[in-house]
């Protein structure tokens, strides 16, 4: 049993019945027929449409009519979600990219709004704010250091928890 | 001058690829370098030669003269061209060509020096009699720029005097974002161009943004191969562009093609160059600045004229006079080019990384695609985010828009988000249809181009397809880089 998540959050189920060209979605059962390499034509209720589609490590790139859909592979046995640990105070890298300039320091005490520091992917350049009053407890990334989407650039402590 | 014998493409991805097509069509051996942060090129499994150059980060392997002059001369080659981007407007860079005794593909140094920068340009400009916009310059007075700026009025853009392609550009909307905003242009522009110097001009609401190709050759001779509409940008950089522009009456296109000769031939160009201007509402036209180079979006000239702008470029770069006349040139139907870039561009244009797991271009009448990926190729930050260039060709504009639409639907391009269903929602707006394009085209339409939401049936269907399926097809499988390097002649 597979759970796919996609972009707006929703998850739903999809089970491919071994041995044959159905996968049943929900209550519904899709007949989805390999034609060629990440090629698929996909029938429900009287309909077919053709599709492409490859897997990526967790991900599933699905094209259908145009467009590209990045699916959520939700593996059930994995603990749900890191939402719940990200401190109000840590600024994670919306995209990758290398970090342009400093503009605190550890140690630093920066007012909400404060820049942080600069980062830059693809021609974009971006201010890294603190998203609180409070301490610079870490700025992991040094001037010219390259990270990933998700990595944490900066830690703020917030300022009632330093008193 | 000496004849070409062997090119050496100072570039990457799709443009290393089309220069090194013509050359070899020409008869001329190629070299085309790379970096191992970036060895999946399609111009590398076709190029006669590769060199690999070093430097961290990698785009500093392509902004290197002296290590990209050495690699020239070493691999024997007797010319550079240096296509778009990188070292392709650095006049010290063509000079260090020269002086080394190879032949640069495109304008000299002192033609660079003259017309490429911003500021020197729009002056001379002004001596010729073509209309500029209200300026200030910081060079002029340092300590009073930000005043200077201010009295221009506002909305005013701040942008790096040695820039180009939107990099560095800031729009200021009121006095108190100012400052700041000149911190960041100045920021941007010393990281892109090493050369933190700024100027300010007034901004033109909704205006158009039109471009002339120029050509010069060495005998004197300078002509025009058209305008193009280039007023679809996000963060002022270009997504679709045109030939010729739409709803442009017939008398103010030929005064602008003819400025933009007029001030070509003023400065003694010699190659390809572009005249990039605005036009307002109020059908004023104002010069903005020219770009000394081939252009990204040369291939919709190329469709129209028939003609092949790099060969133009390696006959003038060897001595030959311009192949055309003015009179001889002649304009066929309509074409359209659009980016298509690794970004989302649902979510602001927001860059995206990852592999090229899947990959299919459309095909079919009218339609070019010059891409720079291949499949299993990394896309990561390092190099600029566009993949590929679809151009539609048709007899009129509404075919050319419909070709290019088929071509966005039916090209697959799987394991990094891309723009390409955005593209062909922006050549579907009705406002588009008609004609109605200006730079703030994308932001007024904002909703308007958001993609449809997914209905229950739809997806029944993607999660049916998800849970069938693979890694990538085994039939097309990645070549793996360093293997894959082992096999070229070099």
């Amino acid at each position: 049993m597979n759970s796919f998540q996609f972009d707006d959050g929703t998850r739903h189920r999809a089970r491919h019945e071994p041995g044959s060209d159905r996968v049943r979605v929900g209550d519904a059962i899709v007949t989805v027929q390999a034609d060629g390499p990440g090629r698929f034509v996909a029938s429900v209720e009287g309909r077919s449409e053709r599709l492409h589609a490859v897997a990526d490590g967790d991900r599933v790139w699905v094209h259908w009519r145009g467009r590209a859909f990045a699916l959520q592979r939700i593996d059930p046995t994995r603990a749900a979600g890191t939402a719940g640990a990200e401190a109000a105070g840590t600024a994670q890298a919306p995209m990758p990219g290398v970090v342009v300039s400093l503009q605190a320091a550890p140690g630093q005490a920066v007012a909400e709004g404060d820049a942080l520091l600069v980062i830059e992917s693809m021609k974009l350049q971006t201010t890294v704010c603190a998203a609180l009053a409070g301490t610079v407890a870490e700025l992991p990334f040094a001037v010219g250091q390259s990270f990933q989407r998700g990595a944490v650039l900066a830690r703020v402590q917030p300022a009632e928890a330093t008193r | 001058m000496k004849p070409i014998r062997k090119l050496f493409i100072a570039n990457r991805a799709e443009i290393a690829l089309r220069i090194v097509r013509t050359a070899r069509r020409l008869g001329l051996a190629t070299v085309v370098p790379w970096h191992a942060a970036d060895c999946h090129g399609p111009a590398l499994q076709q190029a006669d030669q590769t060199v690999q150059l070093f430097g961290e980060p990698p785009v500093s392997a392509f902004l290197d003269i002296e290590g990209i002059v050495r690699a020239a001369r070493d691999s024997g080659c007797d010319a550079i061209h240096p296509g778009y981007g990188f070292l392709s407007e650095n006049a010290a860079f063509a000079r260090a060509v020269t002086d080394a005794g190879l032949v640069f593909v495109g304008p000299g140094a002192d033609v660079i020096e003259r017309i490429g920068d911003k500021i020197r340009a729009r002056r001379f400009a002004v001596e010729h009699g073509i209309p500029v916009t209200p300026a200030a310059d910081e060079a002029d007075d340092p300590a009073g720029f930000a005043d200077r700026a201010s009295a221009i009025g506002f909305p005013l853009l701040v942008k790096g005097a040695a820039g180009g392609g939107g990099k560095g550009l800031q729009i200021v909307r009121e006095p108190a974002r100012l400052a700041e905003a000149i911190a960041v242009a100045r920021r941007e522009s010393e990281r892109y161009f090493g050369d933190g110097r700024l100027f300010a001009e007034r901004f033109v609401e909704r205006p158009r943004h039109i471009e002339v190709q120029v050509f010069g050759d060495s005998h004197g001779n300078v002509i025009h191969l058209g305008e193009r509409e280039c007023s679809i940008q996000r963060r002022f950089q270009k997504l679709i562009e045109e030939t010729p522009a739409p709803n442009l009456d017939p008398q103010l296109r030929e005064r602008i093609c003819n400025a933009a000769v007029t001030l070509a031939k003023a400065a003694g160009y010699v190659n390809a160059g572009t005249v990039e201007c605005i036009v307002s509402p109020q059908r004023e036209f104002f010069f903005l600045e020219m770009n000394t180079r081939l252009q990204v979006e040369h291939p919709v000239t190329e469709c129209v004229t028939g003609l092949d702008l790099v060969e133009w470029q390696l006959r003038v770069a060897a001595g030959e006079p311009l192949p055309l006349t003015q009179d001889q040139l002649r304009w066929h139907g309509h074409a359209i080019e659009a980016r298509l870039l690794a970004e989302d561009a649902d979510a602001g244009f927001v860059p995206d990384t990852g592999r090229v797991r899947l990959l299919r271009w459309a095909q079919g009448p009218g339609l070019r695609i010059d891409a720079g990926v291949t499949p299993g190729a990394p896309v990561t930050a390092d190099f600029d985010s566009m993949l590929a260039k679809l151009v539609g060709h048709g007899a009129t504009r509404e075919l050319a828009i419909s070709r290019l639409q088929q071509a966005l639907h039916e090209s697959v391009l799987l394991g990094v988000t891309v723009n390409g269903d955005y593209l062909a929602r922006v050549l579907g707006h009705p406002a588009f249809a008609r004609g109605e394009t200006d730079t703030g085209f994308l932001e007024r339409h904002r909703e308007a181009l958001c993609p449809a939401a997914l209905g229950d049936a739809e997806r029944r269907l993607l999660l049916a397809v998800a849970a069938r399926a693979l890694p990538e097809p085994a039939a097309r499988p990645a070549p793996e880089p360093y293997a894959a390097m082992g096999a070229w002649r070099n």
